[in-house]
């Protein structure tokens, strides 16, 4: 498969990837920060300082899990090359 | 263990070995490194595209401006201005209700003239606002600080922030009123939160 070739398939599911991180993020973030009594329209000082760490978290983790699928994705695959080999 | 789940390049075909042109099988970890890996170019995000509720984008002074809105230091500043006008309407109030302003020991029976009345009045006047422009800064401050450590707002937040002040101001005259200061301020401001809530 050519790099660019997966870089064109890889733009279009980044969209769709980013769409519904964010989505999850904001879900998972207001669950977690803002508890239901709205007293006020405002994010106090507490909330706000709480979604930033969310955020922050959240895009942390997300960044990680991708490094660590990437690496288990090209050992399966090495994996997969010398079982063929053997085998053909 | 690394391997709970069945291994997904197993699970696509082996590549196809004659002839004819169908499609290479998806290299996953290629696609993966465009994706989520090194390969990745960065991109701008609006968040209308991706589900949320469009709006204009801040301007970098309109962030700049909240920022400096919500800090700490312009809460306390605010509080101490604010403590500052009420101490000070506060302390004149007190001084016009009080039978001894204007009270010179050297002549007890002498009626004060009304420039001196004045005069303490000023004074009684600046000395509340200084102290309620103090505690008032005090106060609003840790309470900002404790609530940006906890990350939540709820009746906590002023019940410490009222212990710390209160205890700072009476620790200066040693350990029991600085214990006690704690307990009735932090009680005052439990109360005050109530009511305001």
């Amino acid at each position: 498969m050519d790099p660019v070739r997966a870089q064109q398939l890889a733009a279009e599911l980044e969209v769709d990837m980013m769409a519904d991180m964010y989505n999850r993020m904001t879900q998972a973030c207001h669950r977690k920060c803002v508890p239901p009594h709205y007293k006020e329209p405002e994010l106090s000082k507490g909330e706000s300082v709480c979604l930033d760490r969310c955020v922050a978290k959240y895009l942390e983790v997300h960044e990680r899990m991708g490094k660590k699928l990437t690496e288990l994705s090209l050992q399966d695959e090495e994996l997969l090359k010398r079982v063929q080999q053997g085998s053909g | 263990p690394r391997r709970r789940c069945p291994n997904p390049t197993m699970a696509s075909p082996p590549p196809p070995s004659g002839a004819g042109g169908p499609e290479p099988p998806l290299q996953y970890s290629l696609l993966l490194q465009h994706l989520v890996g090194e390969q990745r170019r960065p991109r701008a995000w609006d968040p209308a595209a991706l589900g949320g509720i469009p709006s204009p984008p801040k301007s970098e002074e309109q962030k700049v401006v909240e920022r400096a809105m919500e800090s700490c230091a312009f809460k306390a500043a605010l509080a101490c201005v604010g403590g500052f006008v009420l101490g000070g309407a506060f302390g004149v109030f007190t001084a016009g209700i009080d039978t001894n302003v204007g009270f010179d020991p050297k002549d007890p029976y002498r009626t004060p003239t009304a420039k001196e009345v004045l005069k303490d009045m000023g004074q009684r006047g600046i000395s509340y606002a200084k102290n309620f422009a103090i505690v008032g800064a005090m106060f609003s401050c840790t309470e900002c600080m404790v609530e940006s450590y906890r990350g939540k707002s709820d009746w906590k937040n002023s019940v410490i922030s009222g212990c710390i002040t209160g205890g700072a101001i009476g620790f200066r005259a040693g350990l029991k009123a600085g214990v006690i200061g704690c307990g009735g301020f932090a009680a005052f401001s439990a109360a005050i939160d109530y009511y305001l809530r």
